[in-house]
């Protein structure tokens, strides 16, 4: 399915959801307690940026801000939003998404506005950091109590940790194989399965990761790449590679994705216009999106709730909105050095100061290793695409 | 606008007290040279709580104002440009990319590069961008940073945020005494912060005199003398510097003195100063413009009043959060109005930062508030603080031109 269908096909579910009666959070931030939502008996779905909103924002908001602004911004002004009951901004991840959440308030004033505010001190091992943004989800949750009379329900809590550890699971499974055999499995699958339950949590959307990690499992047996599977799984989740076993023949080159809140999907379709690149050769993305949402850890359901939301996401991997530039390098580098990865391409979106500042780290931890890199800035509407393409394409020929 | 005169009978006053700013930066630098000798200097943000640093004794230098300095000497684009050589991007942050610049060629930057840091002090009340400007300052000198965390407020400092952000200062305290084998003694701190009180205080005088007509000060003048209260608050030296300048600066309000020699228009100024260009407001003086008031420079006017060590870090955690930028846009906007009412202003101009997205963004809708709000007209302008090569003068005359058409 193109990128325009699978945007389609999920804007065709979200509204089927709101007229039959669901009521939707909207968040923008990929690292939410999505378990909070349910257990208030809200379907949270993340924003993404479209295609084909590239002007609209010009009355509230200058050329310089990040691209990503601009778009969700421009969605807004142009109509193209569906009604969402909120729209969840965060806070202290980066400086134009804490404007943007003031300017939405004063411009979109009918719009219900949330906000989460995050730690920055997310590596600094120190329990007040957990208790801040327990404490800033336990004050969400009492707005949600509060505005829309609608409870924090312990039962749709669990029900809730469960899902949302279902889709987990079935994508860590699913990432994992693609870093063994990328053949296994498409990444342009792997992606919109991820899209679609980010968009649209339901069981369905479920069903759909079941079948695709049932059929994913046989063919790994047949393989006997099951428990390679499960070490590169394990080696992601805790940081530590020293356990990863992965076949001795792999197809060459394999490339990694990097970069901060790019749709892996756009990413995907970007790739697939390339001639001549097959998509084995793309092994994994680090992307918010995609690869950090998938990485998250549960919260347990034997801790306080607000607790246990507030350690799951803050043990997303990697956001470069956080503190610890050498922590992450370090993660970079075992990423590339144990997955036996040849290169890496690094997006940036336009404008935005969390990826334009990391992306030298990047390149230079990558070259450390003999990792060919290349950086690709980027904005939703890929409107230099063709100079895109011809760069990666480019890029592809020189790792062989 | 016409062009600045060259001639005697120029259309602003000099500050005899600019002469002392040349000695206390001199004595400031030699400081810091010494301090990282050393082995005990640190680097901190504008923002950043340095009564704690000072009074553990450490040397502190400022980036920022080293990259104000790197404006005003009008190479920001070769420096920011040494930044962009090592793949930092045109689009962040000047201050960050000049500080990045001198880092990496400190011998092509003799005024603006800095001593070498021991550590890296960053506080995020002022923007996001200055851990990772930090980080990768640390990856380039091997200095670690300490984040101090300060999550941005809705009209109030919530309980929570209060304890997070006070054991965020205690860490801090723990950092810099287990780096440098030291403890904070209660008597030091105490000195440092009634020092620092008074610096403020008199800071704030000075700016609060710019309420009389003429105004004494105009918004050069307070882009200067503001260095010593951004580098050096916390120190004798510091105090003494703001007490000479209060003296002149009262003088002249006693003696009906303006800034400028022919006030006729008073504006609000919004944002950093495009360092490069500081004749914007001496060609505008000539017009009769002055700006008796800025957000830029009443963003240090926090004070400090604890009495013992628990009380000051209290203050240091109230202060230090709730800073102009940390406050969110209708702070910003109500902060603008007051400002306006207070210092009967005809008009605002907002200096729309290319590389400052925190101050920046929002201002387009801040502009419309404050119109209506206070029915004052205002003119949003594009440019930089450092890098000139996004500045375009003839653009912003035109700009300014329509602005004072309305006012004249």
């Amino acid at each position: 399915m193109s990128y325009e269908g699978v945007i389609e096909q999920s804007a065709a579910g979200l509204k089927e959801l709101v007229e039959s009666g669901e009521e939707i959070i909207g968040y923008i931030y990929p690292h939410v307690p999505l378990e909070l939502f349910m257990a208030h008996g809200f379907t949270p779905s993340l924003i993404r940026a479209l295609p084909g909103a590239s002007s609209g924002y010009e009355e509230s908001l200058q050329t310089f801000a990040c691209a990503y602004i601009r778009n969700l911004y421009s969605q807004r002004a142009n109509g193209q939003f569906l009604t969402l009951s909120g729209l969840l901004f965060p806070a202290n991840t980066c400086d134009s998404l804490q404007n943007l959440s003031d300017i939405w308030r004063v411009r979109f004033h009918d719009d219900k506005v949330l906000r989460l505010t995050y730690p920055v001190t997310r590596y600094s091992q120190d329990e007040s950091t957990t208790k801040f943004l327990a404490e800033e989800i336990r004050l969400l949750s009492e707005k949600l109590s509060r505005d829309y009379n609608r409870p924090f329900l312990a039962e749709s809590y669990e029900s809730a940790i469960d899902l949302v550890q279902e889709f987990r699971k079935g994508t860590q499974f699913l990432y994992s194989a693609r870093v063994v055999n990328p053949r296994i499995i498409s990444y342009s699958e792997v992606v919109r399965l991820v899209r679609t339950f980010l968009s649209i949590p339901t069981m369905s959307s479920i069903s759909d990761i079941r079948e695709a990690v049932s059929t994913v499992q046989v063919a790994a047996d047949e393989l006997g790449l099951l428990d390679s599977i499960e070490s590169v799984r394990h080696a992601i989740l805790s940081g530590d590679y020293s356990g990863v076993r992965l076949p001795e023949e792999l197809e060459t080159p394999r490339i990694v994705i990097a970069g901060g809140m790019v749709e892996p999907q756009a990413i995907a379709a970007l790739m697939h216009e390339i001639p001549n690149f097959s998509e084995s050769t793309l092994v994994l993305d680090n992307l918010s999106f995609g690869f950090k949402v998938v990485f998250t850890i549960p919260p347990s359901k034997a801790d306080d709730p607000f607790m246990a939301m507030a350690k799951s996401v803050l043990s997303a991997p990697g956001e470069p909105t956080h503190e610890g530039l050498s922590y992450r390098m370090g993660v970079m580098k075992g990423l590339l050095k144990n997955l036996s990865i040849q290169g890496l391409i690094v997006c940036e979106q336009s404008f935005c100061d969390p990826d334009q500042f990391e992306a030298p780290s990047i390149e230079k931890a990558a070259c450390e290793l003999d990792v060919k890199s290349i950086r690709m800035p980027l904005d939703p509407e890929f409107s230099d695409r063709g100079r895109i393409e011809t760069r990666i394409q480019s890029f592809l020929e020189t790792l062989g | 606008m016409t062009q600045e005169r060259a001639s005697e009978e120029k259309p602003y006053r000099r500050l005899e007290t600019q002469s002392l700013l040349q000695q206390i930066a001199f004595r400031h630098g030699l400081e810091a040279m010494e301090a990282s000798e050393n082995g005990n200097l640190a680097w901190v943000t504008s923002g950043f709580p340095v009564e704690i640093p000072i009074a553990m004794n450490l040397g502190v230098v400022y980036p920022e104002q080293a990259g104000a300095i790197v404006g005003a000497q009008k190479i920001g684009p070769e420096v920011c440009g040494y930044a962009e050589d090592l793949g930092y991007s045109q689009d962040l942050c000047s201050y960050a990319r000049a500080s990045i610049g001198s880092t990496e060629k400190p011998e092509k930057v003799p005024m603006g590069s800095l001593p070498t840091p021991q550590i890296l002090l960053a506080c995020n009340n002022i923007c996001g961008t200055v851990l990772r400007w930090y980080d990768a300052i640390s990856e380039m000198t091997g200095a670690p940073v300490f984040l101090l965390d300060t999550p941005p407020l809705e009209k109030v400092q919530l309980p929570h945020n209060q304890e997070y952000v006070r054991r965020g200062v205690e860490r801090l305290i723990e950092f810099i005494g287990s780096h440098f084998n030291r403890t904070l003694e209660e008597e030091r701190i105490r000195e440092v912060a009634e020092l620092s009180s008074r610096a403020t205080k008199l800071w704030i005088r000075a700016l609060e005199a710019c309420k009389n007509k003429p105004s004494p000060l105009n918004c050069a003048d307070r882009f200067l003398t503001m260095a010593p209260v951004v580098s050096s608050r916390g120190t004798e030296h510091c105090a003494e510097f703001y007490e000479s300048f209060v003296e002149e600066v009262e003088d002249r309000v006693r003696n009906g003195i303006g800034a400028i020699r022919d006030e006729k228009i008073r504006l609000l100024w919004d944002n950093i100063p495009p360092w490069h260009t500081l004749k914007f407001f001496n060609i505008l003086a000539s017009r009769g413009v002055v700006f008796p008031a800025d957000t830029y420079t009443h963003a240090w006017t926090g004070n400090m009043v604890g009495t013992d060590t628990s009380s000051i870090i209290d203050e240091v955690v109230g202060v230090y959060s709730k800073v102009y930028l940390n406050m969110g846009l209708d702070a910003k906007v109500d902060k603008m109005c007051q400002l306006i009412e207070d210092y009967d202003l005809d008009g605002f101009v907002m200096f729309s930062v290319r590389s400052c997205k925190r101050y920046s963004l929002g201002q387009l809708v801040s502009k419309e508030l404050v119109t209506e709000r206070t029915g004052v007209p205002g003119v949003v302008i594009e440019g930089d603080m450092v890098d000139s090569r996004v500045y375009n003068a003839a653009q912003i005359e035109t700009r300014v031109d329509a602005l004072l058409e309305m006012l004249m």
